[in-house]
């Protein structure tokens, strides 16, 4: 197994709003391996976008990481060298301290679900990408600096970027804006991509474009993904790993091939029940009963309890530990706390 | 284009068991420029549109955004008044021009066509409590005596899966999916012969989705309702419609029962959108064989000569930067294309999982 790039270790981020606290990450471990494709699925109030704010220190108030550590293994590529720096703890940096913003968007970076308003539309897609080269790359000059933003343009198949480059956002198609995105995280060659439902509000035939890209692009720049997403068919092209997320949680993570074919967690098998399938007839679909519950009325015990068809009495009460079912397989359900090993923590 | 005569050979609406029959239909939206709002161009949104929705079934309606699918569905509402053609709705043996008819007119088929919206946040009043939304409609058109409206909404509020003690409730009070139930019993609660549904289940969650889905079926089979479900999901679309129109900048590119669109696609821009489709087995990523589209989709306000999808066809030869092809029936099948080439090319479907 690589050494992991970025290590989450028992991460919980509480939001302390004036209606009560809303635990919106609640005790999440995970591993993101360099140079690897590592996708969070979940459905919407999952904390998957919190976790990924968290990695950059951007949670606004009155969000707050109340524990656990983030292990930033700085340098460590996909060939496996340790630099000389080291780890960093992430949780525990200085929001607006100089270290995490020489980490921000120069090593971790990050792209947006939605690329209008992303975008300034104040400035031109030249401004905004010489705008991040020239703050992470001190004395380098204008003039560089634009044609490394040309450069970057091309590179993520921007036609004809000399002349783009000095178009305003609104010119730009949706596509089109979300490949300036790209570019911007990119420019500083960043070792983990983080993409927060990147393709969600673009198209099927431009998402197919935007994923062959993105992939493309991981190999050239050996960099690590992660994909935040909530569409599992984009899970089962792009994904090497996958994490699945429920209230806070991550209830499975393995590699793609166990999720899709031989998931344990019942929220897994339950969820890829309830996709409609290209190839099925007019069925009636599997689904899921009830609703996500509501932040502020999170269930005791396993979160997933009360919609659950597996679940056992303890489960109300319980709160499962995570489970090393075999290597690269954990699974957080007391379904499978005698069959499997607990992870020790650490 | 204008002049373009009806190019789908004329189908006996009786026969055929048809509800809605669009004819031609156009929606320009001007450009307009100057302190005299000049008009300088169209906005082409709905370009000669034409297909027919039978009693019963359920039409898909796919495109990529932009392509004028939710105007043909707000022009069918008359939400808009379309620029031109006709929208023929027959209902109890009398056939009438919706396109045409002026408002006054219209109020007795508001009650048969109905529309779901996308986004159940905005599309519900925050100030008004479910009974007032679901009544609402029912008092604007004089439907039932006022004493019955309680009783009405309770039961559609049930029949849509909540619980009638909700309806002093506000919108604030539900989850997406309730939201959403919400507004299928708005659409509902008139009785309607056709229902108009608007990305309903895109805002979803997965999980509450197929909830969505399972309903609007449960519905269909119950009330006889018809549905013009438009979608840009593919893998919905596939699951829960019968027929499927295909979009392309303004124009329909081709008609098809949904087994044929996603096995045997006839048009190179719906095999483009099968490739498209996400494979959902990680083993079988390998069997992807994604068409790349070159280039960005015709301007709308200024589409390319002859057939609009040719700048980005692989297919594409002198011809069709010159003529435009005509929306035909294929000889001996139930489904029509737009393409020149049409029986000499031989497609991919998508890829089944």
């Amino acid at each position: 197994m690589t050494d992991p790039l970025v290590e989450i270790k028992d991460l919980r981020i509480h939001f302390f709003t004036d209606e009560g606290v809303v635990r919106a990450v609640e005790g999440i471990d995970l591993n993101i391996k360099p140079g690897k494709t590592l996708c969070v699925v979940g459905e919407s109030g999952s904390g998957k976008s919190v976790m990924a704010l968290s990695l950059l220190q951007i949670i606004h108030k009155p969000g707050q990481i109340v524990d656990g550590q983030i292990l930033y293994h700085r340098g460590r590529v996909a060939g496996g060298q340790f630099s000389q720096n080291g780890a960093v703890d992430i949780a525990s940096l200085n929001r607006k301290g100089r270290d995490i913003r020489s980490i921000r968007g120069a090593e971790i970076a990050m792209i947006f679900q939605e690329p209008m308003t992303s975008l300034s539309p104040m400035y031109t897609v030249g401004n905004q990408v010489m705008e991040t080269i020239r703050l992470h790359e001190k004395g380098i000059s204008k003039k560089e600096a634009r044609e490394r933003a040309i450069d970057i343009l091309r590179r993520v198949r921007i036609p004809k970027p000399e002349r783009l480059i000095d178009e305003y956002p609104f010119r730009l198609s949706g596509g089109m804006r979300q490949r300036v995105m790209i570019a911007m995280a990119l420019s500083c060659t960043p070792s983990l991509l983080i993409a927060d439902e990147p393709t969600t509000a673009l198209d099927v035939t431009t998402q197919a474009q935007i994923l062959d890209l993105m992939l493309e692009l991981q190999q050239e720049f050996n960099m690590a993904i992660m994909f935040i997403t909530h569409d599992l068919g984009v899970v089962a092209e792009i994904a090497d790993d996958v994490a699945v997320m429920y209230l806070g949680n991550v209830v499975e993570y393995s590699d793609v091939d166990t999720i899709f074919n031989a998931p344990e967690h019942p929220y897994t098998q339950a969820l890829l029940r309830s996709i409609p399938k290209i190839s099925a007839t007019r069925q009636p679909l599997d689904m899921i009963e009830g609703m996500v519950p509501s932040p502020f009325r999170r269930p005791g015990g396993c979160p997933f309890h009360p919609r659950c068809t597996q679940a056992l009495a303890s489960c109300s009460t319980v709160v499962p530990s995570l489970t090393t079912l075999h290597e690269n397989h954990i699974v957080r359900c007391l379904l499978h706390e005698e069959t499997g090993e607990e992870v020790p923590r650490g | 284009m204008a002049d373009q005569t009806p190019n789908t050979e004329p189908v006996d609406a009786a026969e055929e068991n048809i509800l809605l029959d669009v004819k031609n239909l156009k929606m320009f939206f001007p450009i307009t420029e100057g302190i005299f709002s000049q008009v300088k161009g169209y906005v082409r949104a709905v370009d000669d549109v034409s297909f027919f929705i039978r009693r019963g079934e359920t039409l898909g309606l796919v495109g990529e955004s932009g392509c004028g699918k939710t105007t043909v569905g707000r022009c069918i509402a008359r939400a808009y008044e379309p620029t031109g053609g006709q929208v023929l709705f027959h209902d109890n043996g009398r056939s009438v021009d919706l396109a045409q008819m002026d408002r006054k007119a219209l109020g007795p088929y508001r009650k048969d066509i109905r529309v779901i919206f996308q986004d159940p946040y905005s599309s519900l009043n925050p100030r008004m409590t479910v009974f007032e939304i679901v009544s609402e409609v029912l008092k604007v058109n004089k439907l039932i005596p006022e004493s019955e409206f309680e009783q009405r909404v309770a039961e559609i509020i049930q029949l849509v899966g909540l619980r009638p003690e909700y309806i002093r409730r506000y919108p604030h009070a539900f989850s997406g999916g309730e939201r959403q139930r919400i507004v299928i019993a708005r659409a509902l609660v008139t009785e309607p012969r056709l229902v108009i549904a608007d990305e309903a289940v895109s805002a979803l969650d997965v999980s509450v989705r197929a909830q969505i889905l399972n309903l609007m079926e449960d519905l269909r089979q119950r009330f006889d309702l018809t549905y013009l479900f438009i979608s840009h999901d593919l893998s919905v679309i596939r699951h829960i419609c019968d027929r499927v129109v295909v979009m392309y900048v303004g124009q329909v590119i081709e008609v098809a029962g949904v087994n044929d669109l996603f096995t045997t696609p006839q048009h190179p821009y719906t095999e483009a959108l099968m490739s498209a489709v996400p494979i959902l087995n990680p083993r079988q990523r390998h069997l992807q064989k994604r068409i790349r589209l070159e280039g960005e989709v015709a301007d709308p306000s200024n589409p390319p000569s002859g057939c609009y999808f040719h700048p980005r066809c692989r297919f594409a030869e002198a011809k069709c930067a010159v003529e435009k092809p005509p929306l035909r029936k294929l000889a001996n099948q139930d489904r029509y294309v737009a393409c020149h080439f049409a029986e000499e090319l031989d497609l991919q479907g998508a890829v089944m999982t």
